[in-house]
C-alpha cells in the first residue's frame, strides 16, 4: 500500500523542519559567515577569507584548549557511561531474587529520586556549589573533611588538577540523567529473559555483561555520543568555576570558553566564529565516527 | 529479605564455586556478596549526590562570614527565613516560577509532538533525502547554543518575535529537536514491524498507525525523552537571555534569569545566602513533583517489558 | 525541497500544511537578508532635538522621552532611581525616563546599539561590559563635546568641565573626542583595619624597609600581612605593582605601556616594582588565596585574618553587610620601593571609573547627555556618595560630609597627595588580551616563586604580540 505515504512524510516533517531551518540552521549560518570576516562585534564587517583559520592553527592556546577538550572526551563517557549502567543495573536487577523475580535492591525508590537531584541543577547552579566543594581552605567542603593537620588541597588553582576537578563536576551533573536512560532501557527488555537466564544459573555479573549490555547497545551509543558533544562544550562548568576564566594560565581552558571570550571580552568575532567552525566539525566528525565504529546490528525482538 | 541481612559484602569474595550452574544456595551467597556491595555504593553515591544539595539549604541559613569562613557542614547560627523572603521578592521567585512552568509545559508538548512525528517518519520510512535530513537535525546537536544569540536576536527581530514567549517557545522547540529528534529515531528504529504490518493489512492510515499503535508502543522511550526534554529546557538560561529582553520584560523573565540575576549580584552585593535561599526554592518544587510522579514515571519507563 | 509539490495526493489538509509551511519559509528568508548582522538600518531613526537656550544648552526636545540602562553592580540602583531621575523631571517634568536595569550589559545592550535601537543613556560596566573602544571605533557613543562645554546644573557661572577633577575627561577621551563620562573616582591603596592597627601600635609604612619589617610583625602575630584574590581579582594586584613602577618612574612609564613601545615591560621601573612585590609574594601572601575569590578575602580581612588588601574606595561599601564593629576600613598610599623615587611616598592613583556614554544612533542622543549633565550637578553628585559611599568626579561634592570611615581615609589621602595624583593605566580596557596576561603573569609572580624577570618578559612579549595584531583596533595617549 504505497499511496498516501509521501503527503504522510512530508506532512509530518514539514513543520518541524522548517521551525528548525529558521531558528536553528539560519543562525548557525550566520555564524559561519562570520567566520570569514574581522568583525569586533559593532560596526561594518569585513571579509578577510580564511585568515583566521590561519591565526588558530598558530595559537598556542587554541592547542592547549582542544587538547583539554581531548581529555574530557576520552574520560567523560567511559565513566559517567559505566557509573550509570552500573548503578542502574543494581537499582533494577541488582536485589534479591525471589520467586524468581527480579528487582533491584532495597530502597531503590528513594536512590532513583535522590540520585536525578543533580540534573534538577542547571548547569551554572552545579558550579558554584562546586566552587565552595572544591575551596582551597579550611572552609572548602573537601579540604574540610581532611583532618587539620593535612595540607590544604588547591584544586582548582593548582595547574595540575584544575581540569580533572572540571570532569568530576561533570560526571557528577550527568550521571543521574543516564541511570534513568539505561533504567528505561532495560526496564523494556522483557523480564523472562532474566528469570531463564538466573534459572541457568548466571550470576548477576554475567547476566550484566551478556544480556544487559547487548540489549541496551542502541541506547548507550547514543548516550556515548551525547556526552563527547557535552565534552566538546563544558563552557558553563569552566567560565564559572574556574581561576581566572580557563586558568591558572589556561590549565583549563576549553574551546567553547575560548569562543565566548573572543566574542565577548575581546570584541573579535570573527575570530570566536572561526573556532566555533572548527568546534562544529569536531563535534560532527566524532559523532559519525562513533555511529559507525559501535554499529551493531538490531536484535529482533 | 533473609538474605540481605548480611555481613557487609566488601571482604566476600564470591568463590569459584558459586558461580557453577544451578544450585539455589550458590546463587544466594553470591547475591549477598553482591548486594552488600551495591548498597554500600549507592550509599556513597547518594551522598555525594544529596551532599552539596545539603549544603545548599544550610548556607541559605547563613551569614557570609559562615559560609566561607567557617566549617562546610556546621549548622547556621540562626534559622531566619529572612533570606527566604528576601529571594521571594527580591528575585520574584514565585512570578517567574509560573512563567517558567507556562513556557516549559508548552515547549515540551511542542518539541515532543513535533519530534517523535520527524523521529518516527525519519526513522521508519525510506525516501530520498531522509538521511540528509536526519544529519541536518543531528549536526544541530554540535552546535555551540551561544554562537547562535547573536543570530537569534536579528532573526526573532525581522519576524517581530522578540521579547514575546511564542518567539521564546519556538526558539526552544526548535533547538530540542535534534536532541530529540536523536534519541526518538534510535528508539523507534527498535521497535517491531510485525504490529504495523498487520495494522496495515487492515487498511489503517499512516497517521492512524502512528498514534495508535506506534506511540503507546514507544511510550517508555517518550516518557524518558520526555522528562528529559522538561529538565533541559527548565534550565535553559542563555536563550531567555536574549531573547526575553529590552523595556518591559521584566514581568516575563524565567526562572534562570531570576537566579542567574541574583547570583551575579551575589557577586557584588555579597548575598551569597539570598543566592542560596533562592535556589532551594527553585529545587523544591522539582524535587517535589518528581517524587510525586516517580511511579508513574517508572510505571512509564517500564512499560515494555509487560507483555 | 521540489517534492512537495510532486505529491499526487493532496487533500485540504496537507495542502494548508503546505502553503503555511511555504510562507513561513519565505518570511526568514526575506528576514535573513535584512536580519544580518550588522547590516542594520541606517537610515536614521528620527532623532529628537529642540531649540538651545541658556536653559536648555544641549537643546533637548522637552517632551521627548529619555531610555537609559543601568548597571545593577557593587553602586547598586538606588542612585539613579532615588537621585538623578527625579532631578532630572524637576527640570523636566514631560520628558519620561524610561528606566531599566541588568546584570549583563553587553548582552542585553550591544545586540540593540547593533540593531540600531539603543537606549539613549548607557551604563557601560560590571564584568560583562561592552568593548568601549570598539563602540567608539564604530561611531556608536555620541561626542560629548558640547555635553562639557555646557553650563554646569547648579554650579552658577561654571562650565561642566570646570566643575570636574582634573584628568575626569581626559580618561573618556578617545582619539582627541570625549566620549565617555567616568563618573565614580576611586581611590587606591592599600587597605587595612584601622583599629587593628590602634590596638597592635603599628604603624603605617612609607618606605619598603618598613613596609616588609611591619609585615614580619604582622606574621609573627598570625595574622597574613598581604594578599589578593588570586581567583577573580588579580588586576588589583597589577594595579599595585604598576602603581609602584610610577613612583619610581612617574607616570610616563605606563603611558608607554598603553601606547605599546617596544621595551615598556622590561623598563627599570617596572622590573624594580616586580622584584619588590614578588618578595612580598614569596615571604607573606598565603598560598591558598590564589584559588579564592574577592568576597572571600575580604571577608576574611573583616575577621583581622588578613592585614593589607591593594583595593579601592568601593571596598568598604561592598563589604558593608559583613564588616563586624571591631573593623573601620583605612586607606594607606603604597610605600616608596627604592630611595630616588621620582614621586613622594604620599603619591596615589586614583581613577575615575564607572563609563556613562549617549549612544550616537538612540532615538534622543541629546536628552541622554542632558540626563549625564543631570549626574553632573554637585546635588547629585552628593546624593550619590551619600548612596554609594563612593566619590564622584565633581570636585568639592562631597567635601564636609562625614559619611563613612573608609571615604574620609580616602578623602585625606587625596588631600595630603596634593598634585602628585596619578590617573593610572587604561591598556586593561584597551586591550583586552593584555590585561588577561597581565592577571595571569600576576598571580605567577605572587603565588609561584617570585621571577620579577619572567614577569617582565612575557608582559613585553605579550604587548609586542598585540601591537603586532592587526585585527586590534590601537588607541594612544600623550
Amino acid at each position: 500500500m504505497r499511496h498516501g505515504k509521501y503527503p504522510f512524510i512530508i506532512g509530518f516533517l514539514v513543520v518541524p523542519v522548517a521551525l528548525y531551518c529558521t531558528f536553528v540552521v539560519a543562525a548557525y549560518l550566520q555564524a559561519f559567515q562570520l567566520s570569514f570576516t574581522s568583525w569586533s562585534g559593532f560596526g561594518a564587517i569585513k571579509y578577510i577569507g580564511l585568515e583566521n583559520f590561519h591565526k588558530l592553527w598558530n595559537d598556542d592556546l587554541f592547542w592547549k584548549s582542544l587538547r583539554h577538550n581531548l581529555f574530557l572526551l576520552i574520560l567523560l563517557p567511559v565513566v559517567t557511561v559505566a557509573l550509570a549502567l552500573v548503578i542502574a543495573f543494581l537499582l533494577n536487577v541488582g536485589g534479591s531474587s525471589r520467586g524468581g523475580q527480579t528487582r533491584g535492591v532495597r530502597g531503590s525508590k528513594a536512590y532513583r529520586i535522590i540520585f536525578f537531584f543533580p540534573q534538577l541543577l542547571a548547569l551554572a547552579i552545579v558550579a558554584v556549589i562546586f566552587q565552595r566543594v572544591f575551596g582551597p581552605d579550611k572552609s572548602g567542603m573537601i579540604n574540610g573533611l581532611f583532618p587539620d593537620s593535612w595540607d590544604n588541597w588547591l584544586f582548582l588553582a593548582d595547574e595540575r588538577w584544575a581540569m580533572t576537578c572540571i570532569l568530576i563536576v561533570l560526571i557528577w551533573q550527568a550521571v543521574g540523567f543516564y541511570v534513568v536512560l539505561f533504567s528505561a532501557g532495560m526496564g523494556s527488555i522483557p523480564a523472562e529473559i532474566y528469570e531463564a537466564a538466573a534459572l541457568d544459573g548466571a550470576s548477576r555479573i554475567k547476566l550484566f555483561f551478556r544480556i544487559t549490555i547487548p540489549l541496551l547497545w542502541g541506547t548507550i551509543q547514543v548516550a556515548w555520543v551525547y556526552l563527547g558533544i557535552a565534552a566538546f562544550d563544558a563552557f558553563a562548568v569552566v567560565n564559572i568555576m574556574t581561576v581566572d576564566r580557563g586558568g591558572p594560565n589556561g590549565a583549563t581552558s576549553v574551546l567553547s570558553l575560548m569562543i565566548w571570550r573572543n566574542t565577548f571580552e575581546f570584541s573579535q568575532v570573527g575570530y570566536a566564529s572561526a573556532i566555533g567552525v572548527v568546534l562544529f566539525f569536531l563535534t560532527l566528525t566524532f559523532a559519525a565516527l562513533t555511529l559507525r565504529v559501535t554499529r551493531r546490528e538490531s536484535l529482533e525482538a | 529479605m533473609s538474605n540481605i541481612t548480611s555481613v557487609p559484602g566488601a571482604d566476600v569474595v564470591p568463590t569459584p564455586a558459586a558461580k557453577s550452574a544451578g544450585r539455589k544456595p550458590t546463587v544466594k551467597r553470591e547475591v549477598n556478596a553482591l548486594t552488600g556491595m551495591a548498597h554500600i555504593g549507592l550509599i556513597l553515591w547518594a551522598l555525594a549526590t544529596a551532599g552539596p544539595l545539603i549544603w545548599v539549604v544550610l548556607a541559605s541559613f547563613k551569614t557570609n562570614t559562615e559560609i566561607f569562613l567557617g566549617k562546610p557542614f556546621a549548622l547556621p547560627a540562626s534559622f531566619s527565613f529572612k533570606t527566604y523572603a528576601d529571594a521571594w521578592t527580591e528575585a520574584h521567585v514565585g512570578r517567574y516560577f509560573i512563567n517558567s512552568v507556562i513556557v516549559v509545559l508548552l515547549s515540551t508538548a511542542g518539541t515532543m509532538l513535533l519530534g517523535s512525528m520527524s523521529a518516527y517518519v525519519l526513522a521508519r520510512y525510506r525516501f530520498f533525502g531522509n538521511r540528509f535530513i536526519y544529519y541536518l537535525f543531528v549536526s544541530g546537536l554540535a552546535f555551540p547554543t551561544f554562537m547562535a544569540l547573536g543570530p537569534l536576536f536579528y532573526i526573532l527581530r525581522s519576524m517581530g518575535l522578540l521579547g514575546t514567549y511564542t518567539g521564546l517557545v519556538l526558539v526552544y522547540i526548535a533547538y530540542s529537536l535534534p536532541f530529540t529528534v536523536f534519541f526518538l529515531a534510535a528508539f523507534f528504529k527498535t521497535l517491531p514491524y510485525e504490529i504495523e504490518e498487520a495494522a496495515t493489512v487492515d487498511g489503517a492510515s499512516h497517521t492512524r498507525k502512528f498514534f495508535q499503535i506506534m506511540m503507546p508502543m514507544a511510550r517508555s522511550g517518550l516518557v524518558s525523552i520526555t522528562i528529559f526534554n522538561i529538565v533541559g529546557q527548565w534550565n535553559q538560561y542563555l536563550l531567555p537571555l536574549a531573547i526575553i529582553t529590552g523595556p518591559g520584560t521584566d514581568d516575563k523573565l524565567l526562572l534562570t534569569q531570576g537566579i542567574a540575576k541574583i547570583s551575579v549580584s551575589a557577586g557584588y552585593h555579597a548575598e551569597w545566602s539570598t543566592l542560596f535561599a533562592a535556589l532551594t526554592l527553585s529545587i523544591l518544587p522539582m524535587i517535589i513533583v518528581y517524587a510525586i510522579f516517580q511511579r508513574q514515571i517508572q510505571a512509564g519507563l517500564t512499560a515494555g517489558a509487560v507483555k | 525541497m521540489t517534492e512537495i509539490f510532486k505529491a499526487a495526493e493532496v487533500d485540504r489538509r496537507t495542502l494548508l500544511r503546505r502553503a503555511a509551511a511555504v510562507g513561513l519559509m519565505a518570511t526568514p528568508a526575506v528576514g535573513l537578508l535584512s536580519a544580518c548582522v550588522g547590516g542594520g538600518s541606517d537610515d536614521n531613526t528620527k532623532q529628537s532635538t529642540g531649540t538651545k537656550s541658556a536653559d536648555n544648552p544641549l537643546g533637548i526636545d522637552p517632551k521627548a522621552g529619555v531610555e537609559i540602562i543601568i548597571f545593577n553592580g557593587g553602586l547598586g540602583t538606588a542612585y539613579a532611581t532615588d537621585v538623578d531621575i527625579p532631578l532630572f523631571n524637576k527640570k523636566w517634568p514631560d520628558a519620561k525616563v524610561t528606566y531599566s536595569n541588568t546584570e549583563q550589559i553587553s548582552t542585553v545592550v550591544q545586540p540593540r546599539i547593533n540593531a540600531g535601537t539603543p537606549p539613549d543613556m548607557i551604563n557601560n560596566s560590571g564584568s560583562n561590559l561592552m568593548d568601549f573602544g570598539a563602540i567608539v571605533k564604530a561611531g556608536q557613543a555620541a561626542d560629548l563635546t558640547d555635553l562639557f562645554a555646557a553650563p554646569s546644573w547648579d554650579v552658577a557661572g561654571k562650565t561642566v568641565a570646570d566643575t570636574l577633577v582634573p584628568g575626569a575627561i581626559q580618561q573618556g577621551t578617545y582619539d582627541g573626542k570625549p566620549f565617555a563620562m567616568n563618573y565614580s573616582f576611586t581611590v587606591f591603596g592599600l587597605w587595612y583595619n584601622k583599629k587593628l592597627f590602634a590596638t597592635k601600635g603599628w604603624t603605617v609604612p612609607t618606605t619598603w624597609a618598613d613596609f616588609t619589617a611591619l609585615c614580619d610583625k604582622i606574621k609573627a602575630a598570625g595574622i597574613t600581612p598581604f594578599g589578593f584574590a588570586g581567583a577573580n581579582a588579580s588586576y588589583y594586584m597589577v594595579r599595585a605593582l604598576l602603581t609602584s613602577a610610577a613612583k619610581i618612574g612617574t607616570e610616563q612609564c605606563l603611558k608607554d605601556i598603553d601606547n605599546l613601545k617596544p621595551g615598556a615591560w622590561t623598563a627599570d621601573p617596572i622590573m624594580k616594582a616586580a622584584q619588590a612585590w614578588g618578595e612580598i609574594g614569596n615571604k607573606y601572601i598565603n598560598k591558598t588565596y590564589l584559588g579564592l575569590r574577592h568576597t572571600e578575602v575580604q571577608l576574611q580581612q573583616d575577621q583581622d585574618k588578613l592585614a593589607f588588601y591593594p583595593c579601592g574606595s568601593w571596598l568598604e561599601n561592598e563589604q558593608s553587610k559583613d564588616t563586624p564593629p571591631t573593623f573601620e576600613y583605612a586607606v594607606a598610599a603604597y610605600p616608596s620601593v627604592t630611595t630616588s623615587d621620582q614621586l613622594p611616598a604620599t603619591a596615589i592613583n586614583a581613577a575615575a571609573g564607572e563609563i556613562y556614554f549617549a549612544a550616537a544612533k538612540g532615538k534622543n542622543p541629546q536628552g541622554g547627555k542632558e540626563y549625564i549633565r543631570g549626574m553632573l550637578s554637585k546635588e547629585a553628585a552628593l546624593g550619590f556618595t551619600k548612596l554609594t559611599k563612593s566619590l564622584t568626579v565633581v570636585a568639592g561634592a562631597a567635601d564636609g560630609q562625614t559619611i563613612s570611615p573608609g571615604l574620609t581615609s580616602a578623602n585625606d589621602l587625596l588631600g595630603k597627595a596634593g598634585k602628585d595624583v596619578f590617573m593610572g593605566y587604561l591598556f586593561d580596557t584597551w586591550y583586552k588580551k593584555l590585561d588577561d596576561e597581565s592577571r595571569a603573569a600576576a598571580n605567577d609572580l605572587m603565588f609561584k616563586g617570585g621571577d620579577a624577570a619572567k614577569f617582565c618578559q612575557r608582559m613585553e612579549a605579550a604587548s609586542q604580540a598585540v601591537a603586532k595584531d592587526s585585527s586590534v583596533t590601537k588607541f594612544t595617549r600623550s
